[in-house]
């Protein structure tokens, strides 16, 4: 083994060990709180994402909303508790970027979803009048849609407890 | 294609195909760095041992194994920090948090690969380097004759065998689900018309290929069988491909856009037209009285095709298509067509067909504001982009109170989506 091998090797050790190091440490701890999910829609929460039933299907040519089941942990503004099914716009893009002429202004921090983060969320409580694409709803027959409100997410931030 | 555009390309493929390695990388040259193949064709006296370091064989080689490390090395660390501002915790820890089932594995490495920083910083490029050599537009659209783009999804549909899936085949059985909300709304005293739009290639494939006719009615032979069994079943429906064929024989304006999925201003006035004669010739409702005006606009569009090669490079080969529509206003106010939800007695169900010049720009010029049109009277509507198959009857399952007075339900969905529908064909239980 040649010495440049051997340095290349120390090289890419050296820069793993180190994002791993940092990926593992200690986040800086963010309420998730800022001006549009205080001001935008008419309910503001912070709930965990407990579920997101199935796959999100491809956004190649339909931009879609995909409904996910959220657990209130805290109500900041309007009547929302207990377990909420959120519709989210084009979940497979960033929150910042998501937004387009078919959902209107919406927007966040949050990059991607995942089960158990937790998020501060500005809501709509009736999804058919703010979402002009199709809604994916997987808990459909389980919860019977016609009587389980399906909420539109204004806006969607991170929270780092 | 015109001639500009043939010039520019075979100049690029020149550049990459046929010039010379000094052309490309003049600064390896300076460097005493050797082509490989060069080197290959003209092998420096061969040492004894390991060979002499720095010969013009051996430092591209380690030169190119550098490079190649360096970027494996950099991609994760500056990836994870990445995530570490954005998410509080690089990505690659979710690896850690699930079981590693198949599912998981799969959907982990898929959202590392839309995630990554460096595909996002690449891809359009790449996409743009792959069309300009060989009009590749990506895993989503094809490249067809005369600046004509298609949805390869589209296109696979009609290429593909379909088995029109098995009875109580669940969600991938769409007569199934036809038949069953035909009889769901029959019980309410509401007819069902189904109404498939069909795909660009079907009707225009001679743009896909020089190799297949101007009409062939076995391009679309999925669609024709299905018709067929939606006649056996009793369905009433309406014939687009029929329509459109002859349409075409008569070398009407172009029925669809070149660089979109979706019908032209003269494709949806067709079809409503058809559907309208249908409508009266059956008598399902009483004849309106309106007559609506028409208000001529013209719209600049770029087609979806073309966003779905997600480059701006390519995007910006392209002019947007100017497209001449028309509007559809009430004569007594002069506002646009707007739907009624309550009173009217049609409601209207379909996908992004219904959408485009509707909703989209430049509003009530589309298929619903032409249909009320021929009908002499507005109606109801719900439309769900890519969802004609399932999610716009859930969505009319959670609004019930659509259907009341209702005496026809008019239920377009695109012709891929027998096969490709979201969510499949659930059949879909509606409430009071």
């Amino acid at each position: 083994m040649t010495s440049i091998t051997r340095f290349l090797i120390a090289g890419i050790g050296f820069f793993g060990v180190a994002a791993l190091c940092v990926g593992c440490g200690p986040a800086t701890p963010d309420d998730g709180a800022d001006p549009q999910v205080a001001t935008q829609g008419s309910i503001e929460v912070t709930a965990k994402l407990v579920d997101i039933t199935g796959k999100f299907p491809p956004n190649d040519l339909y931009d879609y909303a995909y409904v996910m089941k959220y657990e209130v942990l805290k109500t900041h503004r309007g009547e929302a508790t207990g377990t909420l099914l959120v519709g989210q716009y084009n979940p497979l893009k960033k929150r910042a970027v998501a937004a387009d002429e078919r959902s209107g202004e919406i927007g966040g921090n949050v990059t991607r979803f995942r089960v158990g983060d937790i998020h501060r969320l500005a809501l709509e409580p009736n999804i058919d009048e703010y979402c002009m694409a199709g809604i994916i709803n997987k808990y459909a027959e389980e919860d019977k849609p016609s009587d389980a409100p399906l909420y539109w997410a204004v806006w969607t931030n991170r929270v780092i407890q | 294609m015109d001639a500009t555009r043939t010039t520019k390309m075979a100049s690029f493929r020149d550049m990459f195909f046929s010039a010379k390695p000094t052309l490309l990388f003049p600064s390896l040259e300076g460097l005493g760095v050797g082509w490989g193949m060069g080197a290959r064709n003209n092998p420096p006296p061969a040492p004894p041992g390991r060979g002499v370091p720095g010969s013009r064989e051996r430092f591209p080689k380690w030169f190119l194994a550098a490079i190649f490390l360096v970027i494996i090395a950099i991609e994760g660390p500056v990836q994870a920090l990445l995530d570490l501002r954005s998410e509080g915790r690089p990505q690659v820890l979710d690896f850690l948090s699930q079981a590693p089932t198949q599912d998981n594995l799969r959907t982990f490495e898929s959202a590392l690969e839309d995630n990554a920083w460096s595909a996002e910083a690449v891809r359009p490029a790449m996409q743009y380097f792959r069309y300009a050599l060989g009009e590749d537009l990506g895993a989503k659209a094809l490249a067809g004759k005369d600046d004509w783009l298609f949805y390869r999804a589209g296109a696979e549909f009609l290429m593909q065998p379909w088995p029109h899936a098995v009875e109580g085949g669940g969600t991938d059985d769409p007569l199934g689900a036809i038949v069953d909300f035909r009889d769901t709304l029959a019980q309410r005293d509401i007819a069902l018309l189904v109404v498939i739009a069909p795909g660009k290639a079907s009707i225009y494939p001679d743009k896909l290929s020089a190799r297949i006719a101007e009409t062939d009615e076995r391009i679309y032979g999925h669609a024709r069988a299905f018709l067929d069994r939606l006649a056996e079943a009793s369905v009433p429906t309406v014939d687009l491909f029929a329509r459109y064929a002859t349409a075409r024989e008569g070398h009407e304006a172009p029925l669809y856009l070149e660089r979109d999925t979706h019908w032209s201003p003269e494709g949806l006035r067709l079809a409503a037209k058809a559907v309208a004669e249908r409508v009266i010739k059956e008598g399902w409702i009483p004849n309106g009285t309106l007559e609506y005006a028409i208000q001529p606009v013209e719209v600049s569009r770029v087609g979806d095709v073309l966003r779905m090669a997600d480059s701006p490079y390519i995007t910006a080969r392209f002019a947007p298509e100017s497209i001449a529509c028309a509007q559809v206003t009430d004569p007594a106010t002069g506002q646009p067509y707007a739907d009624e939800a309550e009173a009217p007695p049609v409601l209207v169900l379909g996908d992004s067909f219904l959408r485009i010049y509707q909703s989209d720009a430049p509003g009530s010029a589309g298929f619903i504001a032409h249909l009320a049109r021929e009908l002499k009277q507005p109606v109801a509507s719900i439309v769900s982009d890519g969802g004609a198959s399932t999610l716009v009857r859930q969505e009319l399952a959670r609004h019930p109170e659509l259907l009341h007075g209702k005496k026809l339900v008019i239920w377009e969905f695109v012709e891929r989506d027998l096969r490709f529908g979201t969510e499949g064909w659930q059949k879909v239980k509606l409430g009071d």
